[in-house]
């Protein structure tokens, strides 16, 4: 999440893709249409946590909202310690699951919907519209209390999807997830989320009077695997050329702000715009930084508040961040081909996992050190949250993993929100050190075993 | 073992508490339990010399009427507050609560790999699913650890009979693993034992409770906690039947006086907390936690099918304050507030598991409608010595409970 007090940093961000920007503008667009519709219809609108199915919501045409994206418009719009401070006001710890509670902070903002002295709206992009519906996955305790809150103080209604555990831990799923999605859970798991899935739609029926229509999911789906399919392309791409031609700091927001309007027209096409502009690059030779001598990971959430940190590398040292999660995910975590023989086992396949990927030795692990594999990764910076149970997955494995094979792992436990324990110049000391220390020797001992891969 | 100096009482070695009575010590009964409660590992021990199988359970949602009902000895998986914490620093972010930072030390240091023959964990709360992901995987990249085999029982407790009836294929899925832990087949017949077994255990425990909260309170906190917690580490009838002799000689004891306070949050693993608010004039009288009063709410229904009656018991008993809804919380804190006579209410969470603060503002508001005091203690760790300033800021609630007098 953006912040309202930059931290010392050398330079700011440099990001270079037409598509950044596009998305960046569209989704404000976006955001303003559907909040005009709501207060013209007088009709529901939705926050949804970011694992609840929002392709139900799309095929029904009900508006809505993600939380998670929804809060890294707060903090963009410099909102992060205001709302801190409500939630101290009301007597709730500010600090306990903040990415999430960015828009339980503004229900008790009294200003939300007011103009300041220079006539522009205080809550963000004018604040949320009343929220009837407040849904989330019971896939943390924390969250079901958020969304039962912003109910409460919405005047709208609570909606609490199930949550299970997977037996099962294939270790090759994202090669599985996309065309044998069915192998890599437990039937009875995919089969008791079907039904509350079946539930959801019929309460959402019941609340909205809009009909469920399956072709209309079928459709929306079908244009979730087409945008998918382009972050694959673009994924594999990046990852076959030496030197790449973007960073992590091209592709997040790209990527993320689609991802957010996924099963749309408009974000099938943007992400077919995006691979056809990072592959013009490719084509022209472009680098992102022409002197790339090594390629690193970023594991953990985007270091919002500090973009232009993932920069300070290529200059003195040709360090490239060139992965992160928020492509690879789309690329191999949510295709789910064979729609049309059941929409809605399809659709449970994608969100039913979403914990496990992410949040799941060693689902995560073994698809961390296969991506560092399939990227000729150098070294991995690891941010491992300090504040968030939710976020907790098994940094002991993945380290470990990585580091057998032979892939050098920085890791720090860091709070992603709260900017005011970020110290650019202290982490910058340690990412440079790491360098210097591990991954650059690695290197060489490598280019000294087999000088090609130089 | 717990720390602190032995004493020797009516032949048994207990451990030295400020707020145990000696009316209490006189009682046989008690000093037994009280010796469950201080030697943990003792009654596990001896049942493993005798070649039957020990069970662990991690988190409160693990039906000891399966366990017992093949013939096992449920035993409760706790801190030891001595223990450094290398093998969880190592395995563990700092995410992880304290308490079960040191249950997790025990569980992969070979000290619980050493007493237990498995370990059943409940999704009672988000850290201990987590624990149950990682137990899983050393399991798997570091087969050579002395880990306890690992199952895993996953309630929904989403209230929807949609996942009720969930659990009860989960609840089938542990009896399938029971069955295999002991090498046999489970009857129906031996559940519904083991159902009133530990129905009869609860009801003991309730006619306890009484003694807590009634007019006069015979049964101080401190003296409920071990009465209560020795449960988790003995035989079941012995237990039950040692209870049924505390509560007929605690209707002599000495009635405690003082303003009464109920305690929610956080589960304590030992009586610190409330002999230091017992030694300002306290009385506590009731708590929301799976160590005090929650651990003996509601019945198996003996009379429909036994898995259907196991889910029913765990399904549906009062949620936890993690589990509950905003409004439900409020609504059942006012009813314990109620049923204790509690005139102050104490609000405690350990680091990073602080979800109940979620629902304190709300249990504020209705707590000062009703001119009860409280106070919130937040950010708290495990053992109770850790925490600077404790002391002080309990003095400070206990005087203002004390206020007007």
């Amino acid at each position: 999440m953006a912040e309202e007090k930059k931290p010392a940093s050398r330079s700011a961000a440099v990001k270079k893709l037409a598509a950044t920007k596009a998305a960046g503008e569209y989704q404000k667009k976006w955001f303003l249409e559907m909040r005009e519709r709501v207060e013209r219809e007088g009709c529901d609108f939705a926050i949804l946590n970011a694992d609840v199915p929002m392709e139900i919501f799309r095929a029904m045409d009900i508006p809505f909202v993600v939380n998670q994206w929804w809060s890294a418009i707060c903090g963009a719009k410099r909102k992060t310690k205001r709302y801190f401070e409500l939630m101290r006001e009301n007597g709730y710890r500010p600090d306990l699951d903040s990415y999430c509670a960015m828009a339980l902070a503004e229900s008790y903002d009294p200003d939300d919907k007011k103009l300041d002295e220079e006539g522009n709206p205080i809550g963000p992009w004018g604040g949320l519209p009343r929220i009837s519906i407040s849904i989330t996955r019971a896939t943390s305790d924390s969250l079901v209390k958020i969304y039962d809150l912003l109910a409460r103080n919405h005047g709208g209604e609570l909606y609490v999807m199930g949550n299970t555990i997977a037996r099962k831990t294939p270790l090759n799923w994202y090669e599985l997830a996309a065309d044998r999605w069915e192998e890599i859970y437990d039937s009875d798991r995919l089969d008791a989320a079907v039904e509350d899935l079946k539930e959801l739609i019929r309460w959402l029926e019941r609340k909205t009077g809009r009909r469920f229509d399956m072709n209309k999911l079928q459709e929306v789906m079908d244009l979730v695997n087409e945008q998918e399919g382009w972050y694959k392309k673009i994924r594999d791409l990046i990852a076959q050329c030496h030197p790449v031609p973007v960073t992590v700091v091209d592709t997040i927001n790209a990527v993320m702000q689609a991802q957010w309007q996924r099963g749309t027209r408009w974000a099938a096409d943007h992400a077919r715009g995006l691979y056809e502009e990072i592959k013009v690059l490719v084509d022209k030779g472009e680098a992102a930084v022409p002197n790339e001598k090594l390629r690193m990971m970023w594991l953990g959430r985007g270091m919002w508040q500090d973009f232009a940190f993932y920069q300070r590398f290529e200059e003195k040292y040709g360090a490239v961040f060139m992965w992160s999660m928020y492509l690879a995910m789309g690329a191999d975590a949510y295709t789910r081909n064979h729609v049309e023989k059941d929409p809605l086992r399809a659709l449970t396949a994608r969100f039913v996992g979403m914990e496990d990927f992410l949040h799941m030795p060693p689902w995560n692990s073994s698809w961390f050190i296969q991506q560092a594999r399939q990227n000729d990764i150098d070294g991995v910076v690891y941010m491992i949250p300090d504040n968030d149970v939710i976020a907790l997955e098994g940094s002991y494995f993945i380290i470990r993993n990585l580091e057998d094979a032979g892939i050098p792992v920085l890791s720090f436990q860091a709070d992603p929100v709260n900017v005011g324990k970020w110290n650019a110049e202290t982490m910058t000391g340690m990412v440079e050190e790491f360098i210097e220390q591990r991954v650059i020797p690695n290197r060489e001992k490598i280019n000294k075993k087999s000088p090609s891969v130089q | 073992m717990l720390g602190g100096g032995l004493i020797l009482t009516i032949g048994k070695e207990v451990t030295a508490s400020m707020s145990i009575r000696p009316c209490a010590l006189r009682s046989e009964a008690f000093c037994t339990l009280k010796e469950a409660y201080d030697q943990r590992d003792a009654q596990a021990l001896k049942w493993r010399k005798q070649g039957k199988k020990v069970i662990g359970k991690l988190g409160f949602d693990v039906p000891d009427e399966l366990l017992l009902a093949a013939g096992m000895f449920p035993v409760q998986v706790c801190a030891d507050a001595g223990k450094p914490l290398a093998e969880a620093n190592k395995y563990l972010e700092n995410a992880f609560e304290s308490v079960v930072r040191a249950q997790f030390e025990k569980l992969v240091d070979g000290t619980y790999g050493e007493l237990l023959d498995g370990l059943a964990i409940s999704n009672s709360n988000d850290t201990i699913i987590r624990i149950f992901y990682y137990l899983r995987e050393i399991h798997r990249v570091e087969p050579e650890k002395n880990v306890p085999p690992v199952t895993f029982i996953d309630w929904t407790f989403t209230r929807s009979r949609l996942w009720q009836n969930r659990c009860e294929f989960v609840i089938e899925l542990f009896k399938q693993q029971v069955e295999q832990w002991a090498g046999r087949t489970v009857s129906d017949d031996e559940i519904r034992a083991a159902g009133k077994l530990m129905n009869e255990n609860r009801a003991a425990l309730r006619a306890m409770a009484a003694l807590r909260h009634g007019e006069e309170v015979r049964i101080n906190g401190s003296e409920a906690l071990t009465i209560i917690g020795a449960g988790l580490f003995m035989d079941k009838e012995e237990h039950t039947e040692l209870v049924r002799r505390v509560v007929e000689d605690a209707k002599a004891w000495a009635p405690v006086t003082g303003k009464r306070v109920f305690y929610s949050g956080a589960n304590h693993e030992d009586t610190a907390l409330y002999e230091k608010l017992e030694e300002l004039g306290l009385v506590v009288v009731g708590e929301d936690t799976d160590w005090g009063d929650r651990s003996y709410e509601r019945d198996m229904d003996l009379s429909c099918p036994v898995i259907r009656g196991i889910v029913d018991r765990y399904f549906l008993r009062t949620p936890t304050v993690e589990k509950s809804r905003v409004a439900q919380s409020v609504e059942i804190l006012s009813g314990q507030v109620e049923a204790t006579g509690a005139q102050g209410v104490i609000f405690y969470t350990n680091a990073y598991a602080e979800v109940a603060t979620f629902n304190m503002p709300e249990q504020r508001k209705m707590l000062e409608g009703r001119g009860i005091k409280h106070m919130t203690f937040s950010r708290m760790t495990y053992p109770l010595r850790k925490n600077e300033g404790l002391d002080e800021k309990l003095a400070e609630f206990a005087a203002e409970m004390k206020g007007g007098e």
